[in-house]
């Protein structure tokens, strides 16, 4: 299948699972996090030029690619750390206006978000979004919904941001049956 | 297989707002990276997880229903987000395993 014409039916390849490392230098406070394939992850302090890393905290996630099963184009998603369903949390961000328009149609919005430092890592490109929400459209059952994935570069405020990247970190419940309390 | 009929069948304690839909199958799990890797729009998802960032990961696959098992508590807060975003949450005091095969008998299959 020639390439250029392929309409593209994209499917999960190469899940990798692993843990996203956030750290902090203690000198400038940069925050910076990666993915690692590590069993265990990583809790040692370490010196990288004039930064002192430190680990505060990891987050089981994974990886993945995604693959034509028609044309056998590979993308890879080594950018992305992860996504964040929009909740709408502040009328003034792009992302909550956004979510206002196509709520009443059923189109959730979802960001995709690069590592840390933003200026620093490679960010996701905007054709890698577009087929990372092509991909998760075409997974869908239902006509009657569907997903909008855009770039965290629309979140007005990423710090005051009410919403959570969707990752395996506070996930254990606190809570008891009602019979045990 | 209709949702309306597991609830029934299994006497589910709606937590949400319910919309009827086919069930395509079963999928089990406590881990969202598991969801959004492996589980099928349509499926039915059995965890014990009660973060709102199931209803996230649940909306982003298509799952046509969450349960909670062992009677776990759900706060208010992901409530109202599968509320607003359409996603049929249950409750049941079964175990995972209890509730697997219930579901087995009633003729559902991994998803």
């Amino acid at each position: 299948m020639d390439k250029e014409k392929c309409l593209h039916h994209w499917e999960m390849v190469n899940v990798s699972y692993g843990y996203i490392i956030t750290e902090q230098c203690f000198k400038c406070e940069k925050v910076s996090n990666y993915f690692t394939q590590e069993h265990t992850p990583p809790l040692e302090e370490y010196r990288d030029g004039e930064h002192f890393w430190n680990v505060m905290k990891s987050d089981q996630s994974f990886k993945f690619n995604l693959k034509c099963s028609e044309c056998n184009t590979v993308v890879d998603y080594d950018e992305l750390l992860g996504l964040m369903m929009c909740t709408g949390c502040d009328k003034d961000c792009e992302v909550d206006i956004e979510l206002k328009k196509l709520e009443a149609e059923r189109i959730w919005v979802y960001v995709a978000f690069g590592f840390l430092p933003i200026g620093e890592k490679k960010q996701l490109s905007d054709e890698k979004i577009k087929i990372l929400e092509d991909y998760f459209n075409q997974r869908r059952r239902s006509s009657n919904s569907s997903i909008r994935i855009i770039s965290h570069e629309k979140v007005r405020k990423i710090s005051a941001c009410y919403a959570e990247v969707i990752k395996d970190v506070n996930m254990v419940s606190l809570t008891a049956p009602d019979d045990n309390i | 297989m209709k949702l309306q009929k597991i609830v029934e069948s299994l006497d589910l304690k709606p937590l949400t707002k319910v919309e009827d839909n086919e069930i395509e199958g079963v999928f089990i799990s406590d881990m969202l990276s598991d969801v959004m890797s492996n589980a099928k729009a349509g499926d039915l998802w059995i965890t014990v997880q009660t973060h709102k960032n199931i209803v996230s990961a649940s909306n982003l696959v298509d799952i046509a229903a969450i349960i909670i098992v062992h009677g776990k508590i759900v706060s208010e807060e992901t409530i109202e987000l599968a509320n607003r975003f359409h996603v049929n949450i249950f409750s049941t005091p079964l175990s995972t395993f209890q509730l697997a095969g219930k579901l087995v008998a009633l003729g559902l299959n991994p998803g």
